[in-house]
């Protein structure tokens, strides 16, 4: 028989089957002894009270009674423990499926997790790609380009003391738009114009050749991005380096030196 | 001063500049002559030269012809390096380097060509052995 807790306060205080049963044995106990005893006595002498054993009976009888309810009692109480206990057992199981699930769903979610991450990646290097993308054309027409003036390429016939270089050359520098700015009023809005620095060379020629690495095909239309025209100002964002003792320099220093002149 | 309005034809004109100028750049006697005058040094040179960087996107990369001068452009975004140029020593270096590259193609094409012309020689010495067999 499971027992019941008692509870602490005193005046609910219920008797467990268990206790109830063993206090009524007790007592059919007790009385029956009582019984015997007034009937092994009533042999050798007469009865002190009379209707004694009559009530003796009585009580026995009613004991007997509860007795029998308690029994009963009891084997109900072990009928819905056993339920009780068929039913935590259930408890337990759906709480294990539970579990299961959670891990599982846990997975699932890591692994769709990771998917979509590894998609997003993809994604990105794509977008990346399709920005750097040129038809082939172009390209195949860019390198005749740079090829035919032997700018990437030396001449095959090329030995040291062709004048021939892969970059512009002195000559070239000065016959073009910026060699020949001090000849032209300047704009005078980007008083640092580098070209000043070319000017500083003195300029022999007038007559300007015009090397094909200079003149761009300006009927495409195309013009360079705009800018606030302010070198000055820091630009936006960072600069690839520490550029502690750059800052260091005062920036309004901005007049070019231009030795010509 | 900042965010004037230019026309046109001087949006034109600063295009052409530009172009040239980010050409020279590929000249590493130009950068030393920059750099000894101190140039390189200035902030508002060094931020022209970032701003210079929008020449590497295709649209505007097709107008070069010396496109060695994108390198060197990226190369001077970095201060180390347009502190180096002003040693004449180093601009020399790259000058012969950036030859010595310039000749690569032509250098490998003649090495093929005498690879190619030596295994011909190769095979031919072989057709006259057998016609001195025959004569004898």
């Amino acid at each position: 028989m499971r027992k019941r807790g008692e509870t602490v306060m005193a005046a609910a205080a219920e008797k467990s089957t268990k206790e109830k049963l063993l206090s009524t044995l007790d007592d059919i106990e007790v009385l029956s002894r009582e019984l015997i005893e007034m009937l092994a006595l009533s042999r050798t002498q007469k009865l002190p009270q009379p209707g004694e054993d009559t009530d003796i009976l009585e009580l026995l009888v009613q004991r007997d009674k509860e007795f029998q309810e308690l029994m009963q009692t009891a084997v109900e109480q072990g009928e819905v423990h056993q339920e009780m206990q068929a039913l935590e057992k259930e408890v337990e199981k759906r709480d294990s499926d539970i579990q299961q699930l959670q891990k599982q769903l846990k997975e699932a979610e890591h692994v769709l997790a990771t998917a979509v991450y590894q998609a997003k990646e993809k994604l990105k290097s794509i977008e990346k790609a399709r920005k750097g993308s040129i038809s082939s054309e172009e390209i195949i027409k860019y390198a005749h380009r740079i090829s035919a003036s032997n700018a990437v390429c030396a001449p095959l016939n090329w030995v040291p003391g062709d004048p021939r270089r892969p970059y512009p050359t002195d000559l070239e520098m000065r016959s073009g738009i910026l060699g020949n700015m001090s000849n032209m009023p300047t704009n005078g809005v980007n008083g640092h114009l580098p070209g000043d620095a070319l000017a500083a060379g003195r300029l022999p020629d007038i007559l300007t050749p015009q090397y094909p690495w200079q003149s761009a095909d300006v009927s495409m239309g195309i013009l360079p991005p705009h800018h606030g025209n302010d070198f000055g100002l820091e630009p936006p964002g960072h600069n690839k380096e520490n550029e502690d003792d750059v800052e260091a320099m005062s920036t309004d220093s901005s007049s070019s030196s231009s030795d010509s002149d | 001063m900042s965010g004037f309005m230019e026309t046109e034809e001087q949006a034109r004109h600063r295009f052409q500049l530009e172009l040239e100028f980010v050409q020279c750049l590929a000249n590493p006697n130009y950068l030393n002559f920059l750099a000894q005058r101190g140039y390189l040094r200035e902030k508002p040179f060094v931020n022209y030269l970032k701003y210079l960087l929008y020449w590497k996107e295709p649209e505007y990369a097709k107008f070069l012809k010396y496109p060695h001068c994108l390198h060197m452009l990226e190369l001077l975004q970095y201060e180390h390096f347009r502190k180096e140029l002003v040693n004449a020593q180093c601009t020399k270096f790259i000058d012969e380097q950036q030859i010595l590259h310039w000749q690569h193609y032509s250098r490998k094409r003649t090495r093929l060509q005498q690879a190619l012309a030596e295994q011909q020689q190769q095979h031919q010495p072989q057709a006259p052995s057998h016609g001195n067999t025959t004569s004898k």
